[in-house]
């Protein structure tokens, strides 16, 4: 089996610099994470936020762009959490809810509720700065940002994210999970994964 | 770059070539230093011959275990009772053969090659966790696999996070994540079943039943009989001994089989006080021993399917090859440019 | 899309948060509107099963994982827009895949054809994936708040879809006399049901829906709920073609089949397909797994 049999390989090419730090402005960030103003709300929001993708467990809910939102019923003391799955057949999403309605009666909300949405689509933009720093510090490339909402045009260099060549080369665009595309650095060898655009 | 010189020293037996590689002894005295300082070694650093060799075996046959460990879950791809399970059961087995992909790449570090592995594994000469030459003939073994093989796997490789060599060290950290995942999963689907109706119930039980030994072997012999453990103690490839691993596995699983609600099938399972450990009854090595040999029950089929597919492929596999070696003609011209380039390996 | 202070605009869902809307009453589908989700939903169901047949049978592993994730994205979809049908009778996801016959799916006919070769897979991948493609994108703007969302997730994951077939066509096209011949074949034996993939819906009560006109490219609302397919057929007959050449290869001539998966007319391959899908379910009925 040889690697020319692979789809869209493709050579990083050194010297293409892209910031791997995506600074995402006021707007967009706001969009990403939709903290509530309310009080009572963004207690709860807080305590969800701590939730962790099972499957990348250095990033949060909150993190990722996962949390969409949180309503509190003073009235009745029922809670409804929203989140939104990555990809439409993501099976993290399932364990992801457990762990919010675990964590909040931990804390004493027993009527919990979690809502899946799917609109607005999420997309890795949402993904925040200091999560994007985790996710390198773990080992993952992060994904750079998407152009115009369209395709993202692969064949732009991939940053190793163990000594930061620019020198990378796609080995399989589909990874272990559906977020992510296996890479080798050409410098350190580094096998590594990359959290695609999406 | 992995030199050629590093390239034959992999394929020497006992480190005889050590020497040339690093006439004044700089490499080695390094290398132990990393040992001995708890840290990496990583592919371009010195390594003895021997070292490489051990790697290489244990983590080829680690990428083989998660290829040929996709098959008793894919068996149930298409029959999985509900589209909730049938989603979690193919991200899993995508996921396996991700981490295969990945495992690949990590030993193609020390100077194999993909195709060399591939290879070794179709023809039947690769060895790989014998726990996959047992079969899954009901839906709860999708369990099983999950909370008990993959249970041990984890305690298996959780140490592995620490081995000495980098890239394996630090695969094995998102892999382990990912494997905890898996087995919470398994957990899941047991205890569904064990929530649900008489026959469901049933159906768990004789499974743990069949999985709960095999699963327990996946450790290795004991300490007594296992041959390789010591040098790879000493190299920090290995951390744990197979019988330490094995019980904390023990102490993991029966708190949660109480949870669960199954009978783990060990009359000899108590707690033992002086010890702060569950005591646990021996094992039938024979049938370790018959698995091993290639009498288990799907030795035949797992590399046959593998080599089938394999074979059945082989047109696809050359036209994208020749694809792209005539992309790579015509793009000669324009290589300057920017563009992505097709490679052609 | 932009996130909206209308909440039932905005809120849209996966199987468990439809169930769950279901009981506080809040997104019922409509009888047609049902029909029409059930249609589209089984057309990503059997899709996405026919590709989970592949796994550990793939060519190379990269395809394994390969087919797997866009099995997976599909059985995404597919669930979504059943709970979303489903809601209609008070029937789950499960109840739908699982325990209807055949006559009762209404899938096109495409989607039950067996995987073939690798070359036959990659030719309905190819036709599937320019169908997904135009029908998402259009139904995005549907005033159906659900499965606008739905749709608007699968856009950008059809996408990766369409571009793995169009890479494979172009590389078993070009690649060695063998898969040249392969490829060929596999595009004749599945243009037949190229036909049925754009003939307007059926079986959608009189009056119940209205349908969503073709340009999605500017901003402005529309005032339907399904998607206009022939348009669609426009431009599948204007990219499909192009593609198949560019990949040295002959658009088909065979004549298309008469279809009607719509209407719960199927070929011999779905039968089969959903005795094994449907098995332990059915060995089972009213349990939880």
């Amino acid at each position: 089996m040889t690697s020319a049999s692979t789809l869209g390989e493709t050579r990083g090419h050194g010297g293409v610099e892209r910031g791997h730090i995506v600074h995402a402005d006021a707007v967009l960030e706001r969009q990403a994470r939709p903290r509530p103003l309310n009080e009572a709300e963004r207690a709860i929001w807080d305590l969800a936020a701590t939730v962790v993708d099972p499957e990348v467990p250095v990033l949060t809910i909150e993190d990722l762009g996962v949390l969409r939102g949180v309503t509190f019923a003073t009235a009745s003391g029922s809670v409804t959490v929203e989140i939104t799955p990555t990809y439409s057949g993501c099976p993290a999403v399932d364990a992801m809810r457990d762990d919010i309605v675990g964590v909040l009666h931990g804390n004493g909300y027993d009527d919990v509720s979690v809502k899946v949405v799917l609109a607005p689509a999420w997309t890795t933009d949402w993904l925040s700065d200091e999560g994007r720093t985790k996710l390198e510090e773990y080992g993952i490339a992060a994904p750079g940002p998407r152009r115009g909402g369209g395709t993202v045009s692969l064949g732009l260099g991939i940053r190793c994210p163990r000594c930061g060549s620019m020198h990378t080369r796609q080995l399989s665009r589909f990874g272990s999970t559906s977020c992510k595309a296996l890479y080798v650095c050409q410098r350190c060898q580094e096998p590594f994964d990359h959290f695609k655009e999406h | 770059m992995v030199t050629p010189t590093a390239r034959a020293a992999a394929t020497e037996t006992g480190g005889v070539r050590d020497a040339d590689d690093d006439p004044q002894g700089d490499g080695r005295r390094r290398f132990e230093e990393l040992l001995a300082s708890e840290s990496r070694v990583e592919p371009t650093d010195w390594m003895p011959a021997a070292y490489r060799k051990t790697l290489i075996r244990q983590i080829s046959q680690h990428a083989h275990s998660e290829i040929i460990g996709m098959q008793p879950e894919g068996n149930w791809i298409t029959r999985a009772p509900s589209l909730k399970r049938k989603a979690i059961l193919m991200a899993k087995v995508q996921d396996e053969a991700g981490h295969g992909l990945y495992l690949y790449s990590a030993a193609q570090t020390l100077g194999i090659d993909r195709e060399e592995m591939f290879d070794q594994l179709i023809t039947g000469r690769a060895k790989y966790s014998s726990i996959f030459n047992y079969t899954t003939p009901t839906w709860a073994d999708m369990g099983s696999i999950g909370w008990l093989v993959d249970g041990a796997a984890i305690c298996n490789q959780v140490p592995l996070c620490r081995a000495s060599y980098g890239p394996y060290g630090r695969a094995m950290v998102r892999i382990c994540k990912e494997e905890s995942f898996h087995q919470r999963q398994g957990f899941e689907i047991l205890l569904a079943l064990m929530n649900g109706t008489e026959e469901q119930r049933a159906m768990a039980q004789e499974s743990v039943n069949r999985w709960y030994a095999p699963a327990l072997m996946m450790f290795g012999p004991p300490d007594a009989d296992s041959p390789n453990s010591q040098q790879s103690m000493a190299w920090n490839i290995k951390r744990f001994s197979n019988d330490e691993l094995r019980q904390r596995f023990v102490d993991m699983l029966v708190p949660q089989a109480e949870i669960l609600g199954v009978t783990l099938p060990d009359p000899a399972i108590r707690w033992n006080e002086e010890r702060g450990h569950y005591d646990f009854g021996d094992l039938d090595w024979t049938e370790f021993s018959e698995v091993l040999a290639g009498r288990g029950p799907a030795n035949a089929v797992r590399v046959s399917r593998r080599r089938t597919a394999h074979e059945n492929g082989a047109w696809v596999r050359e036209a994208a090859r020749a694809y792209a070696d005539k992309q790579a003609t015509a793009s000669a011209a324009s290589r300057a440019s920017a563009a992505p380039e097709k490679i052609a390996s | 899309m932009i996130p909206t202070t209308n909440r039932s605009a905005s809120t849209a869902l996966t199987p468990e948060a439809i169930a769950e809307s279901i009981a506080a009453d809040e997104t019922v589908a409509s009888e047609p509107v049902a029909l029409y989700a059930l249609g589209l939903g089984d057309d990503a169901l059997v899709l996405a099963h026919r590709l989970g047949e592949w796994i550990t049978h793939a060519p190379e592993l990269e395809e394994d994982v390969a087919l797997g994730n866009i099995g997976l994205d599909l059985l995404g979809h597919a669930r979504s827009l059943l709970t979303y049908a489903g809601s209609a009778w008070g029937t789950s996801e499960d109840d739908l895949a699982y325990f209807r016959g055949e006559s009762e799916f209404r899938n096109r006919q495409l989607f039950e054809q067996p995987n073939g070769d690798f070359a036959h897979t990659i030719a309905r991948q190819l036709f599937a994936s320019v169908y997904f493609d135009g029908l998402y994108r259009a139904l995005r703007r549907s005033t159906d708040p659900t499965l606008a969302a739905i749709a608007a997730k699968a856009t950008k994951e059809v996408d990766y879809h369409l571009d793995h077939s169009v890479q494979w066509l172009l590389r078993l096209g070009l690649g060695t006399e063998e898969s040249h011949r392969r490829m060929q074949r596999g595009l004749d034996a599945m243009w037949p049901f190229v036909g049925e993939l754009f003939r307007a819906e059926t079986g959608l009560p009189e009056g119940g829906v209205a349908h969503v006109p073709l340009d999605v490219t500017d901003g402005g609302t529309l005032g339907g709920v399904v998607v206009d397919l022939e348009p669609l057929r426009s431009a599948f007959d204007e990219i499909v073609p192009r593609l198949i050449t560019d990949a040295g290869l002959t658009v088909p001539t065979v004549p298309f089949a008469r279809g009607g998966g719509r209407e719960g007319r199927h070929t011999e391959a779905l039968g089969p397909m959903l005795a094994e899908m449907q098995v332990l379910a059915r060995a089972h009925p009213g349990v939880t797994w």
